[in-house]
């Protein structure tokens, strides 16, 4: 195999781009260790990376019609596992959610994310099925569904965003009608407008009248979907009111950090803090004042952005995102010269798992979004979310080799 | 088959594309926001916005006695601490000389404390004095990272010193730490024996933590702000005893100079009223820091005053046990109240002799235990058998713990047919073991304790409480007094042998001929038994246990004295006066009987103290 056949099979960008990510996010979990807390959180970080590049090099050379045939068993026992995993689970800070083998504790819901991808394209990618058919996407929907609700009862509300997060673009993918796409995004997009007051509110009834009218579907469909945004938005005000004033104020905070900087805001604003102080250059590795004075607590889990924001500043952080926007570009790219339909589902919804991973931890690291516990994929400290990314690196690099056959 | 349309496949990825370089732009333009425009402003909120978390020592809960007296409370003491963050290692030798410490011992804390955290402080020396401390005070400038906190200590207020009840309170050891990493730093104190031990979460009370705002250099500038977030230490629960220290006190100086351990209890509850074991020790010298001498000393006394004799040691009962047998025979049937034993003096056995004090003639059951007759009980035993006298040894709480609310506690040595099958073989002991046992000797081994609550139960006619040092946990927010339960078992034994039994004791005591006559206390009949327990070490150790007032107890005691000889002298009057001084409140007798001292070098080889203290 000459170097030409090597380039032909073997995705290196992705895989340089995942890499790199790993590395920076080794020296980030250090730094964020750096502490009596290395021996417990490091070495085990270390150890995970080692067990996630041996499941990339796995899932990037198992053949590939073996995983077609797999998609199917592996969701049925993804969610037998979250089954399980709430039946016997172990607690950790509130949700259960944790499978333990030995010292090493595994979360389901992390894999699951994977196999509901690969569940979803084989269904996608019947022929007879059409996203355009009520039944269909019905079902489609049901696929993603169930997983969701297993996953809100630990309850791990962040990870059930990050279903949603997938399961749209790929509708997109698969040639949902544009009236779908807004009848889905309608009634969330305004419950959350809701939340904000009643301007927020209108706005967004508004502007979803609007697109529902530009996708000229039937009056009578239209009026529903329109009728049950207004419902939805309305009741979400009226069950905020009947809320006590202490749940009240948890989600007031959720939603602007600022107003309790002592309480759930002090997290985002030390993010900010550091991420701000670091400047161009950053404070130096392991010199972030932040970072070692552990002013963000476990910041090595869903803060770690903060690490290369302080130390190695705004280079840092952008190396960090322009090394993301790269796996994601790749990721839609490898999507679309898949010649399999199956392929490109799964390469469209493991991206859009990542894309909102990204989207969700960076935008709260960065005081844009409510604080959602979740991991930045290759950065984070925690072995299931570790390994899960690896594994989806390793099928994208898959599908790159295979991107021929139909 | 393929994909859709090639032309459709590109339109969406281009609107994908889009919305991934949308995302980026927004995140590029945030951090742009704050890392170029705003990272002054940030830099400065780092530098000033550092918090630094200073943890609160809780006050430790008091302890009352039965009658409200307080008998554990709290000094402040002064504890150097070093903040490893800020500390110069070059000033180690300077500090050292200041606080008459060992470089190498400050090393090693630093070391120690470093490895737990950074940020926070270390404690190097607990209960200094105020010269120590001013000439610290002066040096602050030339010793950064050096401060103190101030803590409390333990102080004892009564003249009683409860050293093994009360137990003592020390510096958390490293294996401590490992199973409770949560809640405890390095250099916190933890209650480590006694009463502080068993009840330290209910003592203990919570850390809280003070907020400062320190500089990027780790200085302090200032309480962030202005200490609204600061999390008060919540002070420890009190305990309220079952125990008079009154009593503790006067038992402790009949027993000064003497080795040995005297229990009394509330029989109608179980509640100690009472527990000394001596020799003892100062548990002043435990509550600030502990200087190693004394703990050498204390560990390498050869009276092992750190040993709680009351409820550790494993001596024969002798003849205070015969009312067990007693009770075993009636039940079982083996003997009848009207039964009589001629008493020649001894008894023979194959070609063993067991012996006896005196010729006691033609005895009943009541008149046996009121001259303690050997012979009776050696007959009854080998009538009885070993299963009977064991099934209700053990319904008395002997070969068992107890359950007392300290930790320090042994179970002692009952034999049954299996123990003494896996002890010496199926066939390898006879019934020539039995006779032994039954008046207590040989292998058989109680503590103090057990034979106080075997005298309460026999003196409740058979309501066996569990003991208990501790009455009540009082909680200090939301205030209210728990009351604490403790479990409470009824002996199935029928009333005329209670009758029996109860009557033989009345006379030990009140009767002329008995054995206790010594504990007598003028005005309040009382009830008990004399026992000699032979020791292969030394001279015999001195037993009695009684009750009193007979018709209605409310108190039952046992006194132990190691190697003094006759229970009827030696244990017998020190037991009345105690029990007089309970009920009375103080002695009415000025001819109150002396009771000679003997000093006697102590030959029995006690277990290693680790391994009792250390469970």
């Amino acid at each position: 195999m000459n170097y030409q056949d090597i380039k032909e099979r073997v995705d290196y960008k992705t895989a340089l781009a995942a890499l790199a990510l790993l590395a920076i996010g080794i020296v980030s979990v250090y730094s964020a260790t750096y502490d009596a807390r290395a021996a417990e959180i490091f070495h085990k970080q270390v150890l995970w990376v080692g067990v996630g590049i041996l499941a990339l090099v796995a899932t990037a050379l198992v053949p590939f019609r073996l995983l077609q045939l797999a998609s199917y068993p592996a969701y049925f026992l993804s969610i037998l596992m979250l089954v399980s995993v709430l039946i016997l689970g172990k607690t950790v800070s509130g949700s259960m959610s944790w499978f333990s083998i030995g010292t090493l504790r595994l979360q389901p819901s992390e894999f699951s994310k994977i196999t509901t991808v690969l569940a979803l394209a084989t269904y996608l990618a019947r022929s007879d099925v059409s996203l355009r058919k009520m039944r269909d996407l019905g079902i489609a929907a049901g696929i993603v569904l169930l997983p969701v609700a297993l996953v809100m009862m630990q309850p791990d509300t962040g990870t059930a965003f990050i279903f949603f997060g997938m399961f749209f673009p790929v509708l997109f993918w698969g040639g949902a009608s544009r009236f779908t796409l807004v009848a889905i995004i309608a009634p969330v997009a305004t419950a959350v407008a809701a939340l904000f007051g009643t301007t927020p509110f209108l706005t967004a009834v508004l502007l979803f009248a609007v697109l529902i009218y530009l996708t000229k579907e039937h009056n009578i469909v239209a009026a529903a979907v329109f009728s049950l945004t207004v419902l939805v938005g309305v009741s979400v005000q009226f069950i905020y009111e009947g809320l006590r004033h202490y749940q009240q104020k948890r989600i007031a905070t959720f939603l602007d950090p600022n107003a309790d900087p002592l309480g759930a805001g002090y997290n985002i604003l030390q993010s900010k803090v550091a991420i701000g102080s670091g400047g161009f250059f950053g404070k130096g590795f392991l010199h972030g004042t932040q970072t070692q004075l552990n002013f963000i607590p476990e910041q090595w889990t869903d803060f770690i952005f903060c690490v290369p924001g302080e130390e190695f500043g705004f280079l840092g952080a952008a190396t960090v995102l322009l090394l993301f926007m790269a796996l994601l570009i790749r990721g839609v790219t490898i999507g679309s010269i898949v010649k399999n339909r199956y392929g490109g589902f799964v390469a469209i919804g493991l991206t859009a798992i990542f894309a909102t991973h990204i989207f969700l931890n960076i935008g709260m690291s960065i005081g844009l979004l409510p604080v959602i516990g979740v991991p930045l994929p290759f950065l984070s400290y925690g072995g299931s979310a570790l390994l899960s990314a690896m594994t989806m690196v390793g099928i994208l690099m898959n599908l790159y080799a295979n991107r021929k056959e139909y | 088959m393929a994909q859709q349309d090639d032309i459709a496949i590109y339109g969406k990825r281009r609107t994908m594309y889009a919305v991934i370089a949308l995302m980026f732009l927004f995140f590029f333009a945030r951090l742009f926001q704050l890392q170029m425009f705003y990272s002054e402003e940030y830099g400065r909120k780092s530098e000033e916005n550092s918090i630094r978390t200073i943890p609160k020592e809780p006050v430790r809960g008091y302890i009352f006695d039965r009658n409200g007296t307080l008998v554990v409370d709290n000094r402040p003491a002064f504890t150097v601490t070093i903040m490893p963050f800020e500390f110069d290692k070059s000033t180690i030798d300077y500090l050292s000389r200041l606080l008459s410490l060992d470089p190498e011992f400050i090393r090693e804390r630093l070391r120690k404390g470093e490895a737990y955290s950074r940020f926070a402080p270390v404690k190097i020396k607990r209960d200094i004095d105020f010269k120590t401390l001013a000439a610290l005070e002066e040096n602050r400038d030339r010793l950064p990272g050096v401060d103190y906190q101030v803590e409390s200590k333990r102080w004892y207020t009564t003249r009683a010193l409860a050293s093994h009840t009360l137990g003592y309170t020390k510096e958390i050891s490293e294996s401590q730490m490992k199973v409770q990493v949560e809640e405890y730093a390095p250099g916190d104190v933890v209650g480590s024996a006694g009463l502080e031990a068993r009840y330290e979460p209910t003592l203990r009370g919570q850390k809280g933590a003070e907020f400062s705002t320190v500089n990027v250099r780790g200085q302090v500038i200032g309480r962030f702000d202005n200490g609204r977030n600061d999390i008060p230490a919540v002070e420890g629960n009190d305990l309220i005893l079952t125990m008079d220290f009154g009593l503790q006190a006067f038992a402790e100086s009949l027993m000064t100079g003497r080795r040995g351990a005297f229990v009394a209890v509330d029989p109608n509850d179980g509640g100690i009223l009472a527990m000394v074991s001596k020799p003892d020790y100062e548990l002043a010298a435990f509550s600030g820091v502990t200087p190693p001498e004394i703990w050498r000393s204390l560990n390498q006394d050869e009276a092992k005053p750190l040993f709680n004799r009351a409820t550790l040691t494993r001596y024969p009962p002798g003849s205070t046990f015969k009312m067990l047998l007693a009770i075993a025979g009636l039940e079982s049937g083996s003997i009848t109240p009207s039964w009589r034993v001629n008493c020649g003096g001894s008894l023979r056995l194959g070609n063993k002799v067991f012996k006896d004090l005196h010729v006691h003639g033609s005895v009943d059951l009541v008149t046996a235990i009121q001259q303690s007759c050997n012979v009776y009980f050696y007959q009854t035993m080998l009538r009885t058998g070993l299963d009977a006298w064991s099934r209700y040894g053990s319904e008395f709480g002997f070969g068992r713990l107890t359950g007392i609310d300290i930790y320090e506690e042994n179970p002692g040595l009952l034999p049954s047919t299996a123990y003494m099958d896996k002890r010496y073989g199926k066939n390898g002991w006879t019934r020539g073991f039995l006779p032994s046992l039954g008046i207590g000797q040989g292998e058989v081994g109680v503590t103090p304790l057990q034979m106080a609550c075997y005298v309460a139960a026999l003196a409740t006619k058979g309501e066996y409480h569990q003991p208990h040092v501790a009455r009540a946990i009082v909680t200090k927010s939301p205030h209210a007094v728990d009351t604490l339960t403790f479990g409470t078992r009824h002996i199935e034994v029928s009333a005329n042998t209670w009758n029996i039994v109860r009557e033989g004791m009345r006379r030990v005591v009140e009767e002329p001929g008995g054995t206790g006559g010594m504990a007598r206390i003028p005005g309040i009949q009382s009830a008990g038994k004399t026992g000699t327990a032979q020791n292969t070490h030394g001279p015999d150790h001195a037993w009695y246990i009684g009750f009193a007032p007979f018709d209605n107890p409310r108190i039952a005691v046992a006194m132990l004295v190691e190697n003094a000889g006759f229970g009827g002298t030696q244990a017998a009057p020190l037991a009345g006066l105690c029990i007089e001084r309970y009920l009375k409140g103080r002695i009415t007798r000025y001819d109150a009987p002396p009771v000679p001292r003997k000093q006697v070098p102590f030959p029995q080889a006690l277990p290693p103290l680790h391994a009792v203290l250390q469970p």
